[in-house]
């Protein structure tokens, strides 16, 4: 029987040290993605998870979980980035992954995807990272977490402490902004398109 | 009263197109979209958008973060080889001493003789041995009787020695604890490596658990972002069927 999150938690906040540990294995990832893509740098992105969780574990006697686990390291996590941001003065920049090769990561996916498809697809990737530095942190924030994490409208708008219908015209207005970029680099170019 | 969407409600909009609408909600959006071109278009653009953002992936890293440290194993589980010098009987360790020193002895011919000139020390090597005096005569008897002495007097000495080490005394009682010692410790360190090897199977489970959700999750997003696709090619078959409809219905001049 796998532990859930609240089980963890409580058994951290009872000193119980791999229990914590357990709960970083779990959302270490989601953490990291989330900072990698609302601020763009590999190398700070891992910073910040990494003091997410020691901020988590310093906080925890204070955790009266009144929200989700999930939900409260999201929002240690956007308050790191909104301070990275913030500190760097640094409009975020998006690195594509280092040291990756093409030839491998075809060798890799093998012979269902070919190497051209791969290096398209790789292509593809950069002119989506490009159009989403261009968005205003919290549209690009708000679609980080709708996009990839799946929050709900609500989450979205408890977590950016702004109204519902806010987190919806940040969405549709970083969407338009997104597929006009999109169509500015050759993309699909959406049939009606205004 | 059946509720109606207007083209400037970008809220139902992007709502819609995230599928978290109420029943009442959808129906009108996808009423209107029936009928306005520009709308419907705007949908499955923005549905396009979506399917190239699943594209963006971060880097797969190690990342591992150790925020917390792993309760460390504590000394007395570890068993530590004894030292070889521990396990060998004092007369045996005594025996091998004198052994090494008479032998170094016997390489090295040592002399020491005290004159009136002083003290010396030779060896060996040093100086020759001296040679048999040529004038005393060669007894082999008395030889060989003081060699078969020698080895009797070594027999029984063997003898005794062996007799001694297989007679029971304190140190053996002594080994025997010690014994008891070790299999209670050999079945601590058992239980402890069963416990070890459960929390890893538990870990093991955790993370398959974990990956088997976010392959779920993934899958789950790329299936929504084909029913996307599919939704806006529907809406432009219904939106060409629309106007071919229209246009069989304008009356011919």
């Amino acid at each position: 029987m796998v532990a859930t999150d609240e089980e963890l938690v409580a058994r951290s906040m009872d000193g119980d040290a791999d229990s914590f540990n357990q709960l970083v294995l779990r959302w270490e990832r989601p953490i990291y993605a989330l900072a990698y893509r609302v601020i763009g740098r590999d190398e700070d992105a891992r910073d910040v998870a990494q003091e997410t969780f020691l901020r988590a574990f310093r906080a925890l006697p204070g955790f009266k979980g009144q929200a989700k686990f999930s939900s409260w390291l999201y929002r240690i996590a956007l308050n790191l980035c909104r301070d990275w941001i913030r500190r760097k003065k640094r409009t975020p920049v998006v690195d594509m992954p280092e040291g990756v090769d093409v030839i491998e990561l075809a060798a890799d996916q093998g012979p269902v995807e070919s190497i051209e498809d791969l290096v398209a697809r790789q292509e593809m990737s950069r002119i989506v990272a490009d159009g989403m530095k261009l968005l205003p942190d919290e549209q690009r924030t708000a679609i980080v977490l709708k996009e990839y994490h799946g929050l709900t409208f609500q989450e979205i708008a408890d977590l950016q402490g702004c109204p519902l219908s806010t987190v919806k015209t940040r969405l549709y207005q970083g969407l338009t902004v997104l597929r006009r970029h999109l169509e500015s680099q050759g993309m699909t170019k959406y049939e009606g398109g205004s | 009263m059946s509720m109606q969407f207007t083209c400037d409600d970008k809220a139902t909009l992007i709502a819609y197109l995230y599928g978290e609408v109420d029943p009442a909600e959808r129906k009108a959006v996808d009423h209107h979209l029936a009928t306005c071109s520009a709308c419907a278009a705007e949908v499955t653009a923005l549905g396009g958008v979506r399917s190239e953002m699943g594209l963006w992936l971060p880097p797969e890293v190690e990342l591992d973060f150790a925020i917390v440290k792993k309760s460390a194993v504590p000394p007395s589980n570890v068993l530590r080889p004894a030292a070889w010098w521990t396990t060998v009987p004092a007369w045996a360790q005594a025996a091998a001493a004198v052994l090494v020193l008479a032998a170094g002895a016997a390489i090295a011919n040592v002399q020491v003789k005290s004159d009136p000139q002083g003290f010396v020390v030779t060896t060996g090597w040093m100086a020759p041995p001296p040679a048999p005096a040529l004038g005393e005569p060669f007894d082999g008897k008395a030889v060989e009787q003081r060699v078969e002495r020698a080895l009797v007097a070594l027999e029984q000495q063997l003898r005794s020695e062996i007799k001694s080490t297989r007679e029971p005394d304190t140190r053996v009682v002594s080994r025997g604890s010690a014994d008891e010692a070790t299999v209670r410790r050999v079945q601590q360190l058992i239980s402890e490596s069963e416990q070890r090897h459960k929390q890893e199977l538990a870990m093991r489970f955790v993370e398959f658990t974990r990956d088997m959700t976010l392959q779920r999750r993934a899958d789950l997003m790329k299936i929504s972002q084909g029913f996307d696709e599919y939704n806006g090619q529907l809406l432009r078959q219904r939106q060409m069927l629309n106007n071919v409809i229209r246009v069989s219905a304008t009356p011919q001049q």
